[in-house]
């Protein structure tokens, strides 16, 4: 038994790195309605742009405002260089945007910082914890990893009650209405790209000092669509739920139905989860009901 | 007890040759009229006249080629909807633009937004002055309920209600704002007698009470007849007659337009 | 909190013989208890009794210094406001006498209230009542002064005649503080035999007429009722019906203030199922429509939800018919039932009770016209405690209450305290003598005079039977009661409402009077009758034809029936068992006389029109051919010919019911 709770407490906790990618779609998805694709690129790009800024040398906490700033002037390019252009088109026409922007991030990336492998230390302590006498072993990283999700969750919901987060539910409902009480569109986008960036970052950080910064976290990332599918596009607590479930879910099945099979489950369970949903309950567990109109 | 006692003012807004055309298809053509402060002045027309385009370039969702508008005494070429909107102009739309997701009180508080000065950290810490100015608001929107009569739907979300009581719901949004110049399109399409007339009053009391400034996009002539103090009629995006109500009733090239004359 | 209870006549130890003088009590001794709610801008706004007082005191000052004095009428239109309440008790206070309207009258039915009632005082809620009394004020000399509550579109009326509210209430304190004994010695100088309120009673036929209550009436039948129901200031009641009507003011006014609990007025007419759930009320009337109407929104939530939870809705719904009334009234109940019925609260009927604002309900009262007994079951199967009452204005508004302890759907239970009731030998009317009984019609002597007899009795005008068990059972109007040829009472309108409650039954006329048994024209409800049909696969081609469909008679035989079994277990009723029937080939109609406006049956009209019909029920034919003149919508008309059938119905024995 305490075997199985070890797997799961672990699993949750691997859920949550996965929740972390899945917050910047959510955040996005919210406010402009767009899926935006690149999540998985700026969260290497992040990574990159910290590890490299502490490579030269610089201390940690400078690196992190540094690399706060990159991420909101990004956030300010991609408004200025693309959303603009293209208010009030097919969110299909935002999404292949979103595609173009993810391959440049990776390339970009790298052209500048290299496309290496690379250490991330900032002080997390890596040493595993034991629980019940020992009967079970957590790792201390997992732990840390579900304190700053935690926080940045607690961040996110109290910026939701501010004026600049109802704002932000106001442009996600209806641009037109949004601008006519006086919102302005751009600086919304500015804004929103910007907190996905943030949140980015913290992935990235978390990504970064577990596996080291290195361009598989992109496709790492896209362990985050299943997760959306699970707790629904739309919804912050169904991003963490999800996260939680698909973590818990894959380790679990791992260990327990693995052997039957060959093992592997892992890599693909996530997904399977995620096509039985689409068919039971396509807006996902806490998803607003899709009613389309004809 | 009459409308007669009212005071209309100084010109609040001044319309100039305003051109308007998209890809080469003229939408308006040299325009030239007034509001005045604390007037209801209704903008009709024939289908297509260029009504709703005209409301457009008034709070900035269009940015006409030719001409320029004076709001407040000041001149503009230029300008976008939400600077428009910190400058005392609200709008309705036409095909109702609310945000659905949100209740009725919520979109009423949204509408708000530009009254609301508690930045970013201090709302963040929300206490003290912060929670002290959002009981403040909440009561303004609640007199907005109050006067609207739409208490029985303050946690219903709007996507849920029937067409009139949403057309209501977007008249009190635009209310939040504390506008001086309130631009209505078509506030009472598609609504029944009875609805008309609640609608009616609302825009009478509100002219009255608070003295804001009406232009509205109307079909109903009767309402029409009844509510403005002045008409501005558009055909093919010209303006073909101006004046109070009486005048239009009687104006040929009007009638003409209405009837269907050729051109 | 115990209060010394009232004397077993229904009058006061303490010898308060007018309300204000328990609002005074109130205002010393409860001071600080909350007294009234109103929901405005979104928040339950409240007053302690002791500012209760207060305003109405300054009410009082205010209507004294315009003028107002002793014996004058004060009429007052509008929702229940705080406000309005508090000008009742002013208007008393001063031994003047408030005379509610309706507020949705149009301006003539509020001329004929005020011209009548000699009013010089009156009070509008908003401007929308306002313009009402404006439009008729040049027809009514004696009306002097217009006071409104609401000032919002007021602005622009500068009439010298019409005050705000709140400037006369402030010109009130002010009065009040120049002249400090005033109000004590007007509330001193009231008696129990003031007129404490008139009420202006629509009544079937003529015009309205003013039904005068004194102190007595409303003091010693609140004191009684509130020892019956054992009402406390704990409870708590939200007033939505009109002021005018006579159970609003003894409710939410008199007993209200005499027991001292809280009143709470809604946002707005639209809200009132909101608000009743935000208050959760413990004491709640309401009449049967609105039951009728809180069961229909339940049904069709249901209908919509999901699978697991309508099955789990109708599974503990069933429980709770079967065991629920029984476990209310303390009956044996089967453990297992006992125990679904506990796991059901939990999981059902808790959640629809808050939903309904039914959670803290302890006692609910339905009147006015008879409820459905599925309705009145369901309610009571829940749990809560709703029982019929039987009264009318002028008895101070009850007559009969039922008890916890024995509650039925189809009486109105045994007379209430101190109520001495009779039933006419002939005519079979109801006759009672109580403390309630009204000071007469205001400006009516001879009205006053037909409806109570020199030794106190009075005419309530309706036929009743007490039934077996001693309760009261109303059947009818006293002037539809007939007699069947061997001398049984023969109650039309009582077998028609059993019959009506079926749904595929629409309208029902049942004939006898002078015959030697009863026989029906029925009516079927082309909705319900209709979708059955086309469940069953039964095709038809109009409203006739469907009408003279077997299946169709088949189906009315069996409701028929049912009636006939149940009356036949009443011992009064059971010779009003409906023998023969026919399913009538066109809807009653009110456009062509048949039906009142308000959908009641004419009698005369239908027995002249269809005298044959009526002669073929009575013959031994099984089918009659009728030819009528239909109109059709636009105007042309055509001839109808068919053959109806006619059909016989299985009557019962009559038995006697156990207890």
């Amino acid at each position: 038994m305490a075997f199985f709770f070890e797997v799961l407490i672990g699993g949750l906790m691997a859920g949550v790195m996965y929740s972390l990618v899945a917050l910047g779609f959510v955040l996005i998805f919210k406010a402009s309605g767009v899926f935006n694709f690149a999540q998985g690129a700026m969260v290497l790009f992040a990574g990159l742009f910290f590890v490299g800024f502490i490579e030269l040398g610089l201390p940690l906490w400078i690196s992190l405002i540094l690399t706060i700033a990159v991420m909101i002037l990004l956030a300010g390019v991609i408004e200025r260089l693309v959303l603009r252009h293209l208010v009030n088109q097919e969110g299909i026409i935002l999404f292949m945007a979103t595609i173009g922007v993810s391959f440049f991030l990776d390339g970009f990336g790298q052209l500048i910082w290299g496309s290496n492998v690379r250490q991330l230390d900032v002080g997390i302590p890596t040493d595993p914890i034991l629980l019940f006498d020992g009967d079970i072993l957590i790792q201390s990283f997992d732990l840390w990893a579900t304190m700053v999700a935690a926080f940045l969750l607690a961040v996110l919901v109290v910026f939701q009650k501010t004026r600049v987060g109802r704002a932000l539910r106001a442009v996600a409902d209806d641009h037109q209405a949004a601008q006519s009480v006086g919102i302005p569109l751009n600086v919304i986008w500015v804004i929103v790209w910007s907190i996905a960036g943030l949140v980015a970052l913290v992935a990235g950080v978390m990504w970064g000092s577990k596996l080291g910064v290195q361009p598989a976290i992109v496709t790492l990332a896209l362990k985050a669509l299943p997760v959306l599918i699970l707790g629904g596009f739309t919804s912050i607590p169904g991003a963490i739920i999800g996260g939680l479930i698909i973590g818990a879910g894959e380790k679990l099945a791992e260990i327990y139905i693995g052997p039957f099979v060959g093992g592997g489950i892992e890599n693909w369970f996530a997904y399977v989860v995620a096509l039985g949903f689409l068919l039971v309950r396509p807006q996902g567990l806490f998803g607003e009901k899709i009613i389309e109109r004809v | 007890m009459s409308m007669a006692q009212k005071k209309i003012g100084d010109v609040l807004l001044k319309v100039d040759n305003i051109s308007l055309s998209f890809g080469g298809v003229k939408a308006l053509t040299d325009i030239s009229f007034e509001i005045r402060e604390h007037e209801v002045l209704a903008i009709i027309g024939p289908n297509g006249a260029g009504k709703s385009s005209m409301l457009n370039c008034i709070n900035g969702f269009y940015h006409p080629q030719e001409g320029t508008i004076t709001y407040r005494g000041a001149a503009r070429r230029q300008m976008r909807p939400h600077e428009a909107a910190s400058q005392g102009i609200a709008r309705t739309f036409q095909n109702i633009a609310l945000f659905k997701g949100m209740s009725t009180l919520d979109n009423i508080m949204t509408g708000r937004l530009l009254k609301m000065k508690a930045g970013l950290l201090s709302s963040a810490i929300y206490k003290g002055p912060a929670e002290k100015e959002q009981i403040v608001h909440r009561e303004f929107c609640e007199r907005i309920i109050d006067f609207l009569e739409i208490e029985a739907i303050r946690k219903v979300p709007v996507g849920r209600l029937p067409y009139g009581l949403q057309k209501r719901v977007e008249l009190g949004r635009a209310l939040a704002a504390e506008p001086s110049l309130l631009l209505l399109d078509e506030p009472m399409a598609g609504m029944n007698l009875e609805e008309k007339q609640d609608m009616c009053r609302f825009i009478l009391d509100v002219n009255d009470e608070f003295g804001t400034t009406i232009c509205l996009i109307e079909h109903d002539m009767g309402v029409v007849m009844d509510i403005s103090d002045r008409v501005v009629v558009l055909d093919y995006g010209r303006k073909i007659g101006d004046g109070v109500p009486e005048e239009i009733k009687g104006n040929q090239a009007v009638i003409d337009a209405y009837l269907g004359v050729q051109h | 909190m115990s209060e010394k209870s009232a004397l077993p006549d229904g009058r006061d130890p303490l010898g308060r013989d007018t309300i204000p003088k328990f609002l005074a009590y109130n205002a010393v001794h409860r001071r600080d208890l909350p007294a009234m709610r109103e929901k405005d801008l979104g928040i339950w706004q409240s007053w302690t009794w002791g500012e209760v007082a207060g305003r109405v005191r300054d009410m009082a000052g205010g209507l004294a210094a315009l003028g107002f004095r002793r014996g004058d009428k004060l009429a007052i239109v509008g929702d229940n406001r705080p406000e309005l309440y508090w000008a009742v008790g002013a208007a008393q206070a001063l031994g003047g006498i408030p005379v509610p309207i309706y507020q949705d009258s149009v301006a003539e039915e509020m001329q004929f209230v005020i011209d009548h009632a000699e009013v010089r005082f009156a009070l509008a809620e908003n401007q929308e009542q306002v313009d009402k009394l404006l439009s008729i004020r040049d027809r009514l000399p004696r009306l002097e002064i217009i006071l409104y509550s609401d000032p919002r579109g007021m602005r622009h009326y500068d009439q010298p005649f019409l005050k705000a509210l709140d400037t006369v209430m402030e010109q009130g304190a002010a009065h009040n503080a120049a002249h400090p004994d005033f109000f004590d010695a007007e509330l001193a100088a009231g008696s129990g035999s003031d007129i404490s309120i008139i009420c202006y009673t629509s009544g079937t036929t003529g015009r309205p007429k003013g039904v005068m209550l004194s102190h007595d009436n409303v003091v010693r039948s609140a004191n009684l009722a509130i020892a019956f129901d054992n009402i406390t200031a704990r409870d708590e009641i939200l007033a939505y019906l009109p002021l005018a009507w006579v159970g609003d003011n003894f409710i939410s006014y008199a007993e209200a203030t005499i027991a001292g609990f809280c009143v709470n007025c809604p946002e707005s007419a639209d809200t009132v199922l909101q608000d009743l759930r935000e208050i959760g009320p413990t004491y709640f009337f309401a009449p049967p429509r609105i039951f009728e109407n809180l069961l229909t929104t339940v049904m069709i939530r249901m209908e919509d939800a999901s699978g697991f939870k309508r099955r789990m809705f109708h599974f503990f719904i069933g429980v709770a018919k079967r065991a629920g009334r029984n476990i209310l009234e303390g009956k044996p109940v089967a453990l297992t039932d006992r125990l679904l019925y506990a796991l059901g609260d939990l999981l059902v009927y808790g959640p629809l009770k808050n939903v309904l604002g039914m959670t803290r309900l302890r006692l609910a009262y339905t009147a006015g016209e008879a409820i459905g007994p599925d309705i009145f079951d369901f309610f009571r199967a829940l749990g809560i405690n709703l029982k019929q009452l039987y009264g009318q204005t002028e008895s101070t508004v009850y007559l009969c209450l039922q008890t916890d302890a024995d509650v039925r759907s189809d009486t109105v239970g045994p007379p209430g305290p101190g109520i001495e009731l009779r039933i006419d030998g002939d005519s079979g009317e109801v006759l009672y003598r109580s403390p309630g009984v009204f000071v007469g019609y205001f400006k009516d002597e001879a009205a006053t005079a037909e409806t109570k007899t020199p030794d106190g009795w009075v005419h309530t005008g309706d036929a009743g039977v007490f039934t077996d068990a001693g309760h009261l059972r109303i059947i009818d109007r006293a002037k539809d009661v007939g007699r069947l040829t061997g001398g049984a009472l023969f109650a039309p309108k009582y077998v028609e409402n059993k019959l009506k409650f079926f749904p595929s039954i629409k309208e029902a006329v049942v004939f006898g009077h002078e015959r030697d048994h009863a026989t029906a024209f029925i009516n079927i409800d082309l909705g319900a009758v209709g979708s059955w049909a086309e469940r069953n696969g039964i095709a038809y081609t109009s409203y006739s034809d469907l009408a003279g469909r077997p299946e169709v008679y088949d189906q009315i035989r069996t409701c028929i029936e049912q009636v006939n079994r149940d009356l036949a277990s009443d011992s009064s009723m059971a010779a009003c068992q409906v023998k023969r029937f026919l399913i009538l080939h066109k809807e009653l109609d009110a456009d062509d006389g048949e039906l009142t406006r308000t959908r009641k049956v004419r009698r005369r009209t239908i027995a002249e029109r269809y005298g044959t019909l009526i002669e073929a029920l009575y013959s031994g034919q099984d089918a009659i051919a009728v030819e009528a003149k239909i109109t059709f919508e636009d105007g042309r008309t055509g001839t109808f010919r068919a053959n109806l059938k006619i059909a016989a119905a299985e009557t019962y024995t009559p038995m006697r019911k156990a207890g």
